[in-house]
Formats: C-alpha cells, structure tokens, sequence
C-alpha cells in the first residue's frame, strides 16, 4: 500500500527524512555550461574539413523517382557528392527508434525510389559550404512520374485508394500490406453492445485531433565522420543513441563493432527526435566522401520532414446509468500515420491502453485503424497517443455529466481508478499486442482532484475581467505510466574515483529535461555520497551501457531502477573490501552517510575506501548493473483550467491553470515542477493554437513560426503545480514518471472550460478564435 | 565583404559575403551561444546586442555589424549583472535543454539595464520574442525577478 | 539576399537613388532588412543600405505636423517623445504591437510601408492620421498621399523612387486615435487590422479616419464609413457607429488563407471597428485590447 505524503506547493518542504540528495533541488548537472553559451550542443563544434548537407525534397505528394541527373550540380567544384537511391542500400527498415524488433514497418529506405509526401528524401548533396548545398538543390534535374495521392484519412481504404506502400510482405504493415492500412487493433474487453443496450443513456460524440509538432528549438542536427579506427562516429541530437547504432549498422551493411553514435547537449527532442531523421543520411555519405558531414534542419524542413502527433478522429460512444455509473465505452479511432509508418501501431495502441483505464469498465471496445497518406509523417511526441485519446474521454465525461446533469468533477471522482484497482487495458494490449496486468499500486488522484479543485475555486466561476467576455472552468484528468512494461530497460555503471568521486556512466539521454540530474541524485543517495561527487556521461556507445533512451516517460523510472542498483553494488562491493581490510566480519561493516562504519571506531570516509581498494586491495569497485520492470506504474494528473472567451471574436484567453499530479516521489522538485510547466504550455497550444496545416496537394501551409503559433511568455496563464506525491512500490525510492502525464490534460481542460463559459462545445482542436466564433454563431 | 567591428569588446575584423547574415557570420566566428533555431526572426535564440539594442541575428544581414558594437553572450560571462541572472537561473530551474537560455538572458539583461520599474507583466513583455519549448516560462520569468530584486 | 554580388552603403538620399540607378544587377532599397532577410530572393544583385542616409529624424513641424525618416526603427517610434506625444500615443502604440522586441531593434517605418504586405502593421494608425508619403527620385521630393500609395500586394506608386518619410498633419484639437490587431497568439501578424481617428467640430465630427488592414488586397481607408460617422449628429452616434462598422466591413474584401477565413475576417472588421469608434467617442470603453495570458 502507498502512504499519501503531505500535499506540496511550491517551494518543496524537506524531503523524507535522512535523505540528502532525492528529494532536493541539487544544481543541475549541466547548468553552468548551458548559461554560459559554452558549445556543447551538436552543430557547435564541427570536425574540420566537414562538408554540409542538404536534402533534396520531393515537390509532389506521390512520385516515382525515375531519373536524375546531378550533372549540372556536380559542375560546381564546391558540390562533392550528390546521392540518390541507386547510390545507397536499399534495406527495408524504419526510422522510429524503437527496441528490437521495433513494432513499427520495415517500410523505407535511406532513399526512397518513390516519393511519398511533399517533403520526402530524393536526394542528398554534401558540399564544401552550406551555401553551395543550397544551389546544388536547385541544379538537380529529377523525373518524376507521378502519381494519384491520397490527403484525406477517411478515404485511404477506399477499393480505388492507389497503395502507397506496395512492397510485396513488408515486415510490419498490417494484413500484410495488402491496402493503406498501416496497423489496425481491435481489442473488446465484456461485451459493449449489450451492455450499452442496458444503459439509461448511450452518448456518441466524434472529436478530431490535429496535426502537431513538437518544435524543440534547436532543430534536428547530425554530425558524421570516420574516426582514426576507420570507424564510423554520428554525433547527433537524439533520444536514442542505440537504437541509431543499431538501426544505422543494419541498414548500411556493416556491424554495431564499426559504429559510434555520441549523443552531446540536446535542444529538446520531445518524442521527435525518437527517430532516425538525419544520421543515416550524414552516414551515407561520410562513406562515399571520407569526409566529415553534417545536416541540420532548418525550421521549414521540420515543419514538413520531421514528425507529427498523429492527427486522429476519434469516435466514442459511452453508455451511463442515470446515478452517474459509466457502464460501457467504445472508442473508435482513425489515424493518419502519413507517407510512412513511424510509431503507426504504438502510438495508437497508447491512445487506448494509456487513455481507457481512467475509468476501469467491465466493458470496453477499441479500434484503430491507422491508414498511411501522401501526407507527412507522423511519429512520437509526447505523450505518444494519450494527448489525442485523453482530449476524446475527457470532454465526453464532460458531455456525459451534462446530458445526466452531473457536476462533472463528481461523475469522474464516481468512476475513476482507485488503489488497488486492475487496469482492465493493459493486459489486452500493450504496444500493440497482448500485454501484462497492471494493478494500481500508488495513487493520490483522489487528493489531485480534490486539491486541484479547490486551488482553481471549483463552483464558484470568478467573474469575467470585461463585461464582453464569458468565463469558465474545466478539468482534464489523466493518468500514463512509466516506461513500457516489459520491454524498456536501462543499464548504468559506475565506477569509484581515488578521491570518493564516482563516474556514472548511462545510456539514457538527457536531451534538457535534466535526467542526467536525476540519475546523480539517485546514484548519490544510493551511495551516500554528496551529489557533487558524481560525474555523470551520457550517452555514448561507446563508453556508456545500453539504455532503450529517452522516450514512454521511463528515465526516472527504469534507468533510475538501474543506477540504483549499480549504486548498490558498488558499495556492497566496498564493503567487502573494507571487510577484509579491517579483518572483521562483513555483517559488521557498513556505511552511514557515504562514510564506512566498522566495529569499535574504526571509519573511512569513501576518499579512504576508495585509496583502500585502488592501492592496497588493488580493485576498482565498479559495477554495471541492468533493470527492467514487468509494472509501468501510472502517475496522474488532474489538470485546471480558467478561461475567457471573448464573444464577438471567438478568442480564448487562459488565465489561471492549476496542475495536481502524483509522479510518485519526487527526485527533483523543480525539474519536475519544469516538466509540468512546460508540458502545460504544450498542451495549452494544443488546445488552442497549434495545427500543422496541409493542403489539398499535400503542402504545408504554414512551416514557420510565423504561423505555426506556440505559445509565448505573454500567452501563458498564471500557473499553479501541486505535488501530491505517494510512494511507488515498484520504482526506486518510490518515483513514477513524470514527463509525459501533465500534457494531456490541458487541451480538454481548456475545452471543457469554453463550453463551460460559453455553452458552446468544440470537438475539434484547436480552438481558433475563428473556430470558437463559428460554433458560437451557429448555436 | 570586410567588416570592421567590436565584437565582444574586441576589435574585430571579419568576412563575410554581401547577402551573409549575421547569424552564421557570429557562429562562424566561434560564438557558439547564438543559436539557430528558426531563421525567420520568430523565436529569439539567436538574438545579441547590436550597438546595445537585442536584435534577431538571422534577419540581420552581417553588414549591419559594419563599425559596430555587436555583443553576445560570451561578451556578457564576466559581467556582474549577467552572473546574476545566469545564478538566478539556475537557482530558479529556468534551465532545462539550455538551447534558447543565451537569448532569454540576453533580452533579460538588457531589460535590466533599462532600468526602471519591472513587473512581472513587463517580463513577460520582454521575453515574448523567445520562444522556449521547454519550461513554459514560469522559471525564467521567476528567474529574472529574482534578479531585479537583487539589484542594488 | 542570397545571390548579392554587392552591398552598398548610401550616405545621403541622392546617393542612394544614385546607387540604385547606376549600379549595375538588379538592386534594391534596404533599411531595417527584416523582410528581406526572410524573403531570402535569389534576384537580387545588389542592395543599397539606406541607414546611413539621414533619413532617421523624427520632427515635429511648426504647424504641428510630425514628419517621420523612412530610416526611424519601430523601436525608437515606440518610445520616442515626440511620437508618444503625438495624437495621443497612437503611431508610438501601433510601433509597439509590431512583432517582438529584438524585431523592432532593426525594423523601420519605411521598410514596413514599401514591403506594401496587405497586413503592414504601422500602415491603419497612418492612413487614419492621413498620412503623406514622401518620395525622392533624385532631383525633386513628390508628396503622395499614403492612401494612394499602395496599389497591390507588394506593389506600391514608387518605381525606383525613394520613401525618405513620411508626414502626419497635425492632429484637430481632441482628436482620439486607436488602433487594434486581432491576434492568434499575444505575438501574431495582423488577422485583421482596423484604426480609427476621430476629431469633434462644428456640430458633429470634424475629422474621421478609419482604416483597415489585412482586409484587402492593400491596406485600405473605409472611405463610406467615415462618410456616415461625418454626417452623424451627435445625437445619433451610436447608432452611425453600428452604421459605419458595418459598412467598413461591406468595404473589406479579405481573402481565404491558412489564418483565417474571409467571412471571419470581415465579421471582425465589423467587431473591431464598432468597439473602436465606440471607445473613441466615449461610448463606452469595449476597445481595450485584450490581454493574452494571465497577467495583466
């Protein structure tokens, strides 16, 4: 059983008793060099003699690329080699970074013989200057035979759809590829039509999700060249250093032995940079010039080359019994995974099994169908399908609590998950396939939604600030989990220093939400050591163990398993050294705040150990240690909004927005207070401002900032972030996840907080001013 | 071209085409914390002091740097007021992927030195050309408050 | 910006029309540069800088009209005295709704008139003011009235010729102007623009000006609208106000694009137009932007 801790507001208050490092603000790891501009980050330090890329992109939707002349390009001394798909392997393969065997189609190549988005790969020039790469594009004579496309979801299953995937059994694509329909699931769980039947009242509502990116400012950038091994070294922006290594040694005919991979500074990657979007392209041709390359995107390219949350109409149909009981609940999905299949199953398996178990019903039927489009692609990012899924469930409680005339807040503190409770989901399915049994171990979502309510005034609606505006307040709840059970792993090792300081080494990625933090913290307190003492590294194939990296909300949860447990055996390893130093029964040695502690008086503190072990006992204590868990333990969130419509023009102004979350323990307060704010701000976009917008060509229509609005400072509502943490059994020093959670909650907040406001129900993000005017002029 | 200026209080001479911009011209030059982050003057991570006043160095062209005083972060690491904010930073949590950090600090420490009152309002107002993806500013906001309630 | 072979500097108003002309390629003006940067064009030989010309002088005349250099950043016009001072802050409040601060550090008033984009966000607080555009063609300076100065999408009167300011007469005793953008975000381009200026004399108004932008092909006066409100008996504003918004909107001929729909857009022209005038005579004071965000 979980013990609920005292509520936390910002500040946090001490942490559990004799704990020194978990639980504290300790300065973050990379702070220093990151406020003094050092260069740290991918595209900062460049070999010398490296030669930059440009991708030539394909202007039609769906083409076959039937010749190309580069002639003319190559006339130009300072263009060096320009590649198209004759020019490289042709390997079936995905760039999700996904494990072993990765769920998603073996669907592409490193360049394509058919282009299938405006965007795709048809080429790629490596020249002496950016500049000259830019020119070189435009000398590039290219056939194109083109092809009828497909934009619209709804009709990529017609009969007369043209197939834009017609690789004979392509390993991964659903029915063996014999139409557009790139993964399906269909899971029921008791019998929805019966039960549905049975209902006082059945509610069936179709929301519609937009296209989304994630838009970490530094863009995707990768750096390539051969090392004085004749080795192959990528050093790029990732999440998912190994996973590349893996993937790149496969598709380039050679072994992980020839491959480095270096993950430096990240620029945030929010799911986006789970996925091979540069470095096979840098690779291939660092091969064919030995020389040095790099390619970043520029902000256009990653608002039509790089991935998209799945745009998805979701259909659910509820039934509930006149006193507030949810009985029944259908969700229907179709999803747009684009040209190719990244994350096609994954993340629509996530918009049911992370989304349903909310409200744990004996009867529960999902389908997804998740069709391919000449549209760009879609993939991970954050919160992986729950966002979409939780947008849908959310505003239909909402609309289920109004049609019984329930208080919406009392319809969901009535059916949610409770301790104790088994998700009725996760067993039936879990990256789409069968999954294991998830039990609710730790929960303080009662207490969220209790604390959070009473944070934002529940039930007593302030009043409007100008006599134009109406005011409203919703709520989103949610819940995710942490890592995906069964299948993410980590593995740490560290290794003691003369002077007591410990190298850390892991496979994780810090790409700015500060794990390289979190993990030192856990491996100080594990140790007793102070936090300074540890030099952590991540990541580099190289030097540091495997880690699937950084996505499923799972570096705190499962890495942080592993560097506790490496943690652990060090100092068991220390002690037996001492033990033996000391001549005296190992049960009678032990540490006590990072000082060892034997009979009588005898003490070393870990500066003396580690002399002992490096100089008289002749070992380095080091120890690498694995973790998995077979449990993704899910953190909640309920999630506040107060908001403003203006009548006449339709805009929407969030003014207040309250986050209550149970992570479990909290390694870092303000890293994990940044987390929610951050992912608020996402979510806050998503309701209201941001949409990738795609033409009838299959063009994007707005790839800048100019028009693909996120929010700025001046947008963002006063917020408020309440900890309720609890004590995970399964995870170290109790800790769930705490990355992904927080960003589903906003959207059907702000939404249900509208109709609230203004009685007018927007079932299709973003709420535009323009949108939100229309639904008002045509109540 | 050639241009002749001061560049982080050293007297610089620097080439670079006529259509350059200055953005890449600064990073070629070795100061690495202007960053690109969307080459169309929307999301201030490349934004230095050009004769005192924040500027977007992609939608300005390298010329503008002629006979000028261009400044960028790493000008700013041994300045007083500058140590602050970047302690305040980092007290406050308001660094996560640290990418739009040189621009959040720049626009903040020429706030400052405005002078005058500064709520947390005129912050905001300030910062709304930064773009951050990652700490929905709450924690830079608070950061550089703290900051001009530090100041003597 | 791309292809420059060249990048000039002028030194006075006659050499930059000189540079222009003499300098072989195909050239162009260039002042604060932020649209030329982003536009990146590939047809472009050469630039002449205008910054060094002397066209950075913000005056106020012994008539009282304030005569602006084309060079003058929105920056200063943010935050210069004379223009606070000038028709009660308008032209310095409509500088300071323009793009985000690093922006406005190069950005200049004569480069957001000639780049003539339909949503130019200096120009409705200037058309309202019936502002006069200057033009240099080397030998002799023509006064243009900026509302004939536009005459497409990026196209204006020019041809060749130099903007070096512009002048706004002098404001009738209690004349209010104001000026709103309908935004997506708190940092937007324009959806949709609208100004207004309205002076009382004689027996009702005695200046009106209401101007639109992000409506039309060009920046536009809703020359019908005005024509109600200055008819109007005082007695009978509110209802000319509902009269004059309408009709502003019935002027506006938006388009359809990826920000927002020309139904849309010309409904909120109705809307900010109304709440404009409404403010501006005292009515009621609807107009007040509004604030994005939780702060106030």
């Amino acid at each position: 059983m979980s013990t609920l801790k005292d509520g936390r507001m910002a500040p946090h208050e001490s942490p559990a008793a004799g704990r020194r490092s978990v639980g504290v603000d300790v300065p973050k790891s990379d702070g220093e060099k990151l406020v003094r501009g050092r260069p740290v980050f991918t595209d900062d330090v460049l070999p010398s003699g490296c030669l930059f890329a440009k991708v030539l992109r394909s202007p039609h939707a769906h083409a076959r690329i039937v010749a190309l002349d580069a002639s003319r390009a190559l006339a130009d001394p300072e263009v060096v080699a320009v590649l198209w798909h004759p020019d490289v392997p042709q390997i079936p393969h995905t760039r999700a970074g996904q494990s072993h065997p990765e769920p998603s189609p073996w669907d592409t190549t490193i360049l394509p013989t058919k282009a299938r988005f405006v965007g795709d790969r048809v080429a790629v020039v490596a020249a002496e200057t950016l500049a000259a790469a830019e020119r070189a594009l435009e000398l590039i004579d290219v056939e194109y035979e083109v092809l009828p496309a497909i934009h619209d979801p709804a009709a990529a299953l017609d009969a007369d759809a043209p197939m834009i995937h017609e690789v004979p059994d392509p390993r991964g694509i659903a029915k063996g590829g014999e139409s557009n329909l790139a993964a399906m699931i269909d899971v029921q769980i008791g019998d929805v039509d019966t039960a549905l039947a049975a209902c006082d009242h059945v509610i069936e509502r179709t929301y519609v999700l937009p296209r989304v990116q994630a838009s970490h400012i530094e863009p995707h950038v990768s750096v390539s060249w051969i090392d004085e091994d004749d080795r192959l070294v990528v050093r790029t922006s990732t999440q998912v250093p190994f996973h590349l290594r893996r993937i790149l040694a496969r598709i380039l005919e050679t072994s992980e032995s020839r491959i480095r991979v270096i993950k430096p500074r990240v620029g945030g990657g929010f799911g986006d940079k789970q996925e091979m979007v540069c470095e096979d392209l840098v690779a291939v041709l660092t091969l064919r010039t030995g020389r040095p390359v790099r390619l970043e995107f520029t902000r256009e390219e990653e608002l039509i080359a790089a991935r998209f949350r799945h745009p998805q109409t979701i259909t659910m149909t509820t039934g509930v019994m006149n006193d507030g009981t949810l009985v029944a609940n259908r969700m229907v999905v179709l999803a747009d995974t684009g040209a190719y299949g990244s994350h096609a199953l994954t993340v629509q398996a996530n918009t049911g099994q992370k989304v349903l178990p909310l409200y744990p019903l004996k009867h529960i039927h999902y389908h997804v169908d998740s069709v391919y489009t000449n549209n760009p692609i879609s993939g991970a990012f954050r919160g992986y399908g729950a966002p979409q899924g939780f947008f849908a469930l959310e505003s239909q409680m909402d609309e289920v609590a109004a049609v019984i005339g329930m208080d919406p807040l009392e319809l969901r503190r009535k059916n949610h998950i409770r301790l104790g409770d088994v998700d009725p989901v996760s067993a039936r399915l879990n990256e789409g396939k069968e999954g294991l049994a998830r039990t609710v171990n730790s929960s303080s979502l009662e207490e969220c939604i209790r604390r959070g309510a009473e944070a934002i005034g529940w039930g007593a609606t302030p009043a409007p600030t100008h006599p134009r505006f109406k005011r409203g307040l919703g709520v989103g709840v949610a819940m995710q989990g942490s890592g995906i059970a069964g299948v993410d792993w980590a593995a740490a090792t560290v290794k003691l220093n003369e002077d007591g300081s410990v190298n850390l080494l892991v496979g994780a990625t810090d790409i700015g939400q500060g794990s390289d933090t979190v993990l030192s913290q856990i491996c100080a307190e594990e140790l007793g050591v102070p936090y300074e003492k540890i030099i952590i590294l991540s990541s580099d194939t190289d030097l540091t163990p495997f880690d699937v990296g950084a996505y499923a909300s799972s570096t705190t949860y499962v890495s942080g398993g592993a560097v506790a447990k490496a943690a652990a055996d060090l100092k068991n390893q220390l002690l037996t050294i001492m033990a033996e130093h000391w001549q005296v029964n190992l049960e009678d040695v032990r540490f006590v705040d990072g000082v060892c502690m034997g009979p009588r008086d005898l003490s070393l503190d870990m500066g003396g150990v580690a002399h002992t072990a490096l100089y008289t006992a002749k070992v380095q204590p080091a120890a690498t240690a694995s973790h998995m868990s077979d449990d993704s333990p899910p953190p909640f969130s309920a999630q506040f909004a107060d908001v403003e419509v203006d009548t006449e023009t339709g805009q929407v102004f969030v003014r207040r927005f309250v986050s209550a979350c149970d992570f479990g323990t909290v390694i870092h307060p303000k890293l994990a207070e940044g987390q929610v704010d951050g992912a608020v701000a996402q979510g806050l976009g998503y309701a209201l401002c941001e949409e990738v917008l795609v033409d009838d060509e299959g063009r994007v229509r707005n790839p800048n900032f100019l028009d693909y609005k996120i929010f700025t400072a001046m947008d963002m509502p006063l917020m408020e972030v309440i900890m309720l943490e609890t004590e995970e059994p399964s995870g170290p020093y109790g800790v769930k996840a705490a990355g992904e959670v927080v960003i589903n909650g906003p959207a059907p907040a702000v939404v249900n907080a509208i109709a609230a406001a203004t009685g007018v129900r927007i079932r299709h993000i973003p709420a535009t001013p323009e949108r939100v005017w229309r639904a008002m002029h045509e109540c | 071209m050639k241009l002749t200026l001061s560049l982080n209080g050293h007297s610089t001479e620097l080439v670079a085409a006529p259509g350059a911009r200055l953005l890449d011209v600064l990073r070629d030059a070795g100061c690495t914390s202007v960053k690109r982050g969307c080459e169309t003057g929307d999301c201030g991570a490349c934004c230095v002091l050009l004769d005192g006043e924040p500027v977007n160095s992609c939608v300005v062209p390298a010329a503008f740097a002629a006979d000028a005083i261009v400044t960028t972060l790493e000008g700013l690491n041994d300045d007083p007021l500058m140590r602050r904010l970047q302690d305040c930073f980092l007290e406050a949590g308001a660094v996560q992927c640290g990418y739009c950090t040189p621009g959040l600090l720049l626009v903040a420490w020429q706030r400052l030195r405005e002078g005058g009152e500064l709520t947390e309002y005129d912050v905001r107002h300030a910062m709304s050309g930064n773009l951050c993806r990652c700490t929905g500013y709450a924690k830079p906001v608070r950061a550089v408050l703290d900051a001009w309630e530090a100041m003597p | 910006m791309r292809n420059l072979n060249a990048y000039l500097f002028a030194t006075s108003p006659r050499d930059a029309v000189r540079l222009l002309h003499t300098t072989a390629g195909r050239g162009c003006y260039l002042a604060g540069a932020t649209d030329l940067m982003l536009e990146r064009r590939a047809d472009l030989d050469f630039v002449v800088d205008l910054r060094r010309a002397g066209l950075d002088d913000v005056v106020v005349q012994d008539d009282g009209a304030l005569r602006i250099g084309a060079c003058v950043t929105l920056n200063r016009l943010e935050s210069d005295p004379l223009v606070r001072e000038f028709a009660g802050g308008a032209v310095a409040d409509a500088a300071a709704a323009c793009g985000n601060r690093p922006v406005r550090s190069t950005a200049t008033l004569g480069g957001n008139i000639c780049s003539a984009l339909p949503s130019a966000d200096m120009v409705p607080v200037l058309l309202a003011l019936d502002a006069v555009a200057h033009a240099f063609d080397g030998e002799s300076t023509h006064d243009i009235p900026l509302d004939e100065f536009f005459t497409g999408p990026r196209r204006t009167v020019l041809d060749g010729r130099l903007l070096t300011g512009l002048t706004l007469p002098a404001p009738q005793p209690g004349l209010v102007c104001l000026s709103r953008k309908l935004r997506r975000t708190a940092e937007d381009i324009s959806l949709v623009q609208a100004a207004v200026a309205v002076a009382r004399g004689g027996n009702g108004l005695g200046y009106v000006g209401i101007a639109l932008g992000a409506v039309a092909p060009t920046p536009m006066r809703a020359l019908a609208a005005e024509d109600i409100l200055l008819r109007a008996d005082p007695e009978e504003f509110e209802i000319a106000v509902a009269a004059a918004a309408e009709s502003a909107a019935d002027a506006s001929d938006p388009i359809d694009d990826h920000r927002a729909s020309a139904e849309y857009r010309r409904a909120m022209v109705e809307v900010l137009t109304r709440r404009l005038l409404r403010e501006a005579l005292g009515i009621d004071p609807t107009a007040e932007d509004p604030v994005h965000g939780g702060l106030r």
